[in-house]
């Protein structure tokens, strides 16, 4: 099976980004029904987390004739009528028609000065899924970044909006880079301005949420020539093996802020210590996680046993990062052995 | 209600024929109705005098699609035979596939599809789904390719069978093969390769209709053959075909060619 991830529709995943561009407008370039799915979605997911606003989405509306004669004029009334409001960046997607039928969305997109209006194109009938619009959406907000000397901090890239502890897994790594003397540049994309996504060739070092990300991570370091990290670091080794990592790409000691980390670790496990010598066993609704190992890796430190007869606990998804993501999932495993 | 369809590579001559076979068709006392199916909208200007009538896609364009009457979309030109032009969009942008589909859509609101011989004439090849719709259940039964010897035009011919034969191979289609015409180009031993050429697809040759000036004549008159010259060898040819056509049984199911066969058919009549 398919994780959601890898399925769903280009256009959400794109949409994942551009919502979180702050005061931007993403048009919908289709039918109604492609922004309406999206923007109850979006308006869902806003609403849970007690966030009032709504999702700036347009929709160029085409009905048949549109069709027919092409859907450039409608595109283009549309981004008029979305200049109108001055927003800090027009975003235009794609949709499975308009792609079918050919408009040149580019090309009128290109030919608007003032306001930057940024083609994502994200027909989903092409194939590729949410995820491919996430990545596709990056790469094209990606033209938005001025050439700028680097100076040294870090950009958060792929963060993935949509999820729910999205908040907890940045604090963490913002804790973690802040323990380690590294400021953040930009999250490429996730509460950002248009000024923060042009500032983002100045960081010196992308940081991925996880290694899906590593096309955006390539294309990055082609254009601006910023090495990246592959993921957020996930479990107690990893995250001691991220510490090193940023202190080798800083030419920084970081020696006292792993000793502060294993510390932080040490004390986490011993909360849990009435775990120990308790069997477990892992529930992977998607199968072939690859990191099973991290699970290993968090069971024996907190002393559980994993065996096919033990409690089954759950292995989130998203894995939770860093140290408190530690803290998290022992929490659930705990609950899932009435410990 | 008899509905044919004209099917053949764009310049050889479509438009031609099923003009002159509508008018044919219509001297002999026949109510007939042709409809252009090509964003060109040129097939039905020779039956209207030149004049080039306003297409249903244009006036969808201005006004909607909801506001268009009977009689805004339908002309009757030479003997009464009542033209039709599709149109589309403008080259380059949209779908003009979809813009025959909504066109039939159309024509069927508006109660315009009836006739004794409905004539459709369809744009040089079936580039989309919307330029098979002429041959989908409820309109043209019978298809008639028109070639001439040329490979090129014997390859568009070949590539129309595959979508007959894939239109009706479905249940409920009645959509077949009715024969194939050949519009000469004067290449030597022409009738005889077309001839092969429908037989090894699993039809036949309904008519040779040879190559003549007075059609170019009557084109600059703005008129049919059947109208300009009507005592001309060419007008009895295009009278002979439409009462082939009237007479006509054959419904069969094409099986295309491969390339080197074609080919390979092609070359052997060569000179």
């Amino acid at each position: 099976m398919n994780t959601p991830r890898d399925s769903g529709c280009t256009l959400t995943g794109a949409l994942s980004v551009t919502t979180e561009i702050e005061g931007s407008v993403t048009i919908i370039h289709g039918p109604a029904g492609c922004a309406h799915h999206n923007f109850s979605l979006f308006h869902a997911l806003c609403a849970g987390r007690d966030d009032p606003r709504l999702p700036r989405v347009l929709s160029t509306d085409l009905a048949e004739t549109d069709i027919i004669f092409g859907g450039e004029d409608a595109l283009d009334a549309a981004i008029r009528r979305a200049a109108a409001k001055n927003p800090s960046l027009i975003c235009v997607l794609s949709t499975c028609v308009t792609g079918a039928i050919g408009d040149d969305v580019d090309a009128i997109c290109r030919g608007y000065h003032g306001i930057p209006v940024i083609s994502i194109p994200t027909a989903g009938f092409l194939g590729g899924g949410f995820h491919q619009g996430h990545i596709q959406a990056l790469m094209s907000l990606s033209s938005l970044a001025k050439d700028d000397e680097k100076i040294p901090s870090v950009n958060l890239v792929g963060e993935k909006t949509l999820e729910n502890e999205r908040d907890e897994h940045f604090n963490e790594v913002r804790r973690l880079l802040a323990a380690a003397g590294i400021p953040i540049c930009t999250r490429f994309v996730c509460r950002t301005t248009v000024g923060g996504i042009s500032r983002l060739s100045r960081g010196s070092c992308n940081i991925l949420r996880d290694p899906s990300m590593e096309e955006v991570g390539r294309f990055l370091e082609e254009r601006f020539g910023t090495p990246f990290i592959s993921s957020f670091p996930i479990g107690s080794r990893g995250t001691i093996r991220f510490l090193e990592e940023v202190g080798r790409l800083f030419f920084l000691d970081v020696s006292g802020a792993i000793a502060d980390e294993e510390a932080r670790q040490d004390r986490i496990f011993r909360e849990f210590r009435s775990l120990a010598g308790k069997r477990i066993t892992f529930c992977d609704p998607f199968g072939n996680r690859t990191d099973s190992e991290v699970c290993r890796e968090i069971a024996s430190a907190a002393g559980l046993i994993v065996h096919p007869e033990g409690y089954p606990v759950p292995v989130p998804e998203p894995f939770p990062v860093g140290t408190g993501g530690i803290r998290r999932l022992l929490y659930q495993w705990r609950r899932a052995c009435r410990a | 209600m008899k509905q044919i369809a004209l099917y053949g590579k764009g310049g050889i001559g479509k438009s031609t024929t099923a003009a002159n076979l509508s008018a044919a068709l219509a001297c002999r006392g026949l109510d007939v109705m042709q409809i252009g199916c090509d964003p060109k909208r040129d097939s039905t200007r020779m039956l209207m005098q030149g004049r080039l009538i306003p297409t249903v896609m244009d006036l969808v364009r201005e006004r909607g699609d909801s506001d268009i009457a009977r009689e805004d979309i339908v002309y009757e030109g030479f003997m009464g035979v009542r033209c039709v032009e599709a149109g589309g969009p403008e080259p380059g942008v949209g779908c003009a596939g979809r813009g025959i589909i909504a066109t039939f859509q159309i024509l069927e609101r508006l109660g315009a599809l009836h006739a004794d011989v409905v004539v459709y004439d369809v744009l040089g090849d079936v580039v989309c789904g919307g330029f098979a719709m002429p041959m989908r259940e409820g309109y043209a039964e019978e298809v008639y390719l028109v070639t001439s010897g040329e490979l090129m035009s014997l390859y568009a011919a070949n590539n129309i069978c595959k979508a007959i034969a894939r239109l009706s191979s479905r249940s409920r289609s009645t959509c077949r093969l009715a024969g194939v015409i050949c519009n000469a180009k004067n290449l030597p031993r022409e009738e005889e390769l077309v001839a092969e050429f429908a037989e090894r697809i699993g039809s036949f040759l309904v008519l040779y209709i040879p190559r003549d000036q007075v059609v170019q004549q009557a084109e600059l008159n703005k008129k049919t053959v059947v109208e300009f010259a009507p005592s001309s060898n060419q007008a009895a040819v295009y009278r002979e075909l439409a009462s082939r056509v009237m007479e006509n049984r054959r419904m069969d199911i094409p099986v295309p060619l491969g390339i080197e066969e074609l080919e390979s058919l092609a070359y052997e009549y060569s000179p």
